[in-house]
């Protein structure tokens, strides 16, 4: 069997950069391209139109691409139309209701076609895992699957490792292993030596129409991509045993690491929860319109918007709040993150690190797994 | 193409229904009957739901509430036999507690009310077969129940005993269906609450008989065969603790012992993340848990 042959059985191709960068300004005119710019820890997803625009070799960004661009951080769900004489429920004895006309509308399901460029792995585990919570039974979420439908995911291995990243503790990174799910996965060979493009999905054996004017990999690049993996597995400053924490943080619910770190420095900000790729809870609310009167026309909305568990109502019932306490709120966080996978059978974390990055008091939930394992 | 598990038809988008009665039950609660409008494909698929389960009852910029079925089998009940298309209905029972359940309390026959269900997964009742069914219920948990009991000579159980607590004699719900149930003779019933004063059913025989204390004292003196009993138990989260000890103290195991359990809901879906207890939603694993299932979990009372 020749190298040639071979390479188009597991559609990997070395690609020229400057050739890629052609062919992905011509996605441009199918898709919506959207890319980090910016660079370093700070680096930012934003619609570009050309290449040349992104920074590849960014570290990490607040907002996690595929959270922020599949699941809209605010989106109308449902409306409700009122029209004609409207009554209130209880008021009208003397009409018995037939004079309300409420009609429920759904928006249409999101159409636009967006390629989301250099994702890093642990991002891509990310969006595996929202997967899990919006496209696996008993019932999924018609937003989140129009959009995954319409999204072209084009990973890259990650080519630095921050100080914060435990994506290697979880295999989340940092060079993907996970082999569907997205479309593409680029690695960049170094200074002048172009991308290895792996072709993952059907999808991307499509639109990928340039994968001949790459040539297969030869053994000194696979070779170079492991040497770079290792050396970038070196890099990493974070342990600890991530599978020895299931039901082990748990046996611990009031240790005084949890305890002490929420009642010294948690603020209950959120942020922990804003930036985390696989955080997912959400609050529904109804937005009435300011029109709603007598005889004239009144859109009631129901919103979605991104929620978070350090919220002080977001366990609140009539009559009680189950996690009124800090520290209750935290350890959801660090639990959901570290210990149940029994949820959605794997962890809730990828190991990004943007947690800890954006927590304005540094708290880390790995030093709080680490201390109550002490 | 995505690949995609489960039913995306309907679980978000509310359908609208007509309350077709209301019985006041006991100071803030009242059950309503509702008729189900539209399609008959249209969800909620009833009578497919199971006791136990819940809808998100609600109306447009009010909000939702997750309220269980009190009323599944409406020809067994007073005000749903003279009722039209019984297949279509079925009844909840609120207490006006919250901003929604207040609004709600006010519904009268004849309006419009917007539901989506069922959700989650309701009383085991193939667990009842053949043993005896202990049914514990606190203030308006007995409503989660009430289809359990109309159904309880379908159940297969040696025997079912149903004991109820409430505040005040006033607030006892459902005291026809009590003294229906009591007559009939099909169930043993037992009644007791915090303070026995003020009854303004007294001295009417039908009524089963009111001790005063907490459930826990009607639990003790009961005679149970540990692993020939289940036990389903609804109530206040505080009562469902006490009641669940009493009965592991006497023997049973935390997998025969059944609670409902309420928790904020947004979605009822599973998405919302709200309910979340350990590992469990709330919305779609639950709200009915066993013992064990829930047994060490944080920001839990059980």
């Amino acid at each position: 069997m020749t190298g040639a042959s071979a390479s188009q059985k597991d559609y990997k191709t070395v690609i020229p950069g400057d050739v890629f960068a052609l062919w992905v300004d011509r996605l441009g005119e199918q898709y919506t391209l959207t890319g980090p710019v910016g660079g370093g820890v700070t680096a930012r997803f934003e619609d570009i139109s050309r290449f040349a625009q992104m920074d590849l070799d960014y570290q990490s960004t607040m907002l996690p691409p595929g959270k922020r661009y599949l699941f809209e951080p605010a989106e109308e769900i449902l409306s409700y139309d009122i029209s004609g004489e409207s009554n209130i429920p209880g008021n009208n004895r003397e009409t018995g209701g037939k004079q309300q006309k409420i009609s429920v509308n759904l928006p249409g399901l999101p159409a636009g076609r967006r390629a989301l460029i250099g994702v890093h792995p642990c991002d891509v585990n990310a969006i595996l895992y929202l997967d899990k919570v919006f496209l696996r039974g008993p019932y999924i979420d018609p937003f989140y699957t129009a959009r995954r439908e319409n999204t072209f995911i084009i990973a890259l291995n990650c080519k630095s490792v921050t100080d914060l990243c435990f994506c290697h503790l979880l295999g989340a990174g940092p060079y993907l292993k996970a082999r569907a799910g997205y479309d593409m996965l680029l690695t960049d060979m170094g200074r002048g030596k172009g991308f290895l493009v792996e072709l993952v999905s059907e999808k991307a054996r499509e639109l990928f129409d340039i994968f001949s004017s790459g040539r297969p990999p030869e053994e000194k690049d696979l070779s170079a991509m492991r040497e770079a993996e290792a050396s970038l597995l070196k890099g990493f400053k974070k342990n600890l045993d991530m599978a020895g924490l299931q039901n082990a943080l748990l046996s611990r619910p009031d240790h005084h690491a949890l305890t002490e770190t929420s009642d010294s420095r948690c603020l209950s900000c959120s942020n922990c929860v804003m930036v985390c790729p696989t955080c997912f809870c959400h609050n529904v609310r109804e937005e009435t319109g300011l029109s709603l009167s007598r005889g004239g026309k009144s859109r009631i909305k129901k919103i979605r918007r991104w929620d978070a568990c350090q919220d002080i109502s977001f366990a609140k019932v009539h009559g009680g709040n189950f996690r009124a306490k800090r520290h209750a709120r935290l350890r959801q966080f660090v639990f959901h993150k570290l210990d149940y996978e029994g949820q959605l059978g794997t962890k809730g974390t990828v190991g990004c690190g943007r947690c800890i990055r954006w927590c304005p008091t540094g708290i880390d939930l790995t030093e709080i797994a680490m201390a109550m394992m002490k | 193409m995505i690949e995609t598990e489960g039913n995306a038809k309907g679980a978000s988008v509310p359908v609208k229904a007509i309350i077709r009665g209301v019985k006041n039950e006991a100071p803030g609660v009242r059950t309503f009957l509702i008729e189900k409008s539209g399609p008959p494909a249209q969800p909620p698929c009833l009578p497919a739901a199971r006791p136990g389960q819940f809808n998100m009852l609600g109306y447009p910029g009010v909000g939702e509430a997750p309220i269980s079925f009190s009323v599944l089998h409406p020809e067994k009940t007073t005000e749903g036999r003279n009722q039209k298309n019984q297949k279509n209905l079925f009844g909840h029972t609120v207490r006006a507690a919250g901003r929604v359940t207040g609004f709600l309390s006010g519904f009268v026959e004849g309006d419009e009310v917007f539901l989506r269900g069922p959700f989650g997964r309701g009383w085991p009742l193939e667990e009842a077969r053949g043993k005896h069914l202990l049914l514990l219920t606190g203030g308006l948990g007995l409503a989660p129940l009430k289809p359990v009991i109309e159904m309880a000579p379908t159940l297969g159980a040696s025997g079912v005993t149903l004991l109820h607590g409430a505040r005040e004699p006033r607030d006892i719900i459902f005291k026809t269906e009590l003294a229906r149930w009591k007559s009939e003779g099909a169930i043993e019933i037992e009644l007791t609450v915090d303070n026995p004063e003020d009854n303004p059913d007294k001295g009417q025989k039908q009524q089963p008989k009111i001790h005063s204390g907490l459930i826990t004292e009607l639990i003790r003196p009961l005679r149970i065969d540990p692993s020939e009993t289940v036990a389903f138990i609804c109530g206040p989260e505080i009562m469902m603790r006490f009641a669940a000890r009493e009965l592991l103290i006497k023997g049973m195991a935390g997998s025969g012992i059944y609670v409902s359990v309420e928790r904020r809901m947004s979605c009822g879906t599973g998405h919302c993340g709200h309910c979340q207890i350990g590992p469990w939603f709330t919305c779609k694993d639950g709200p009915v848990f066993s013992y064990t299932q829930l047994k060490g979990l944080p920001d839990v009372i059980l």
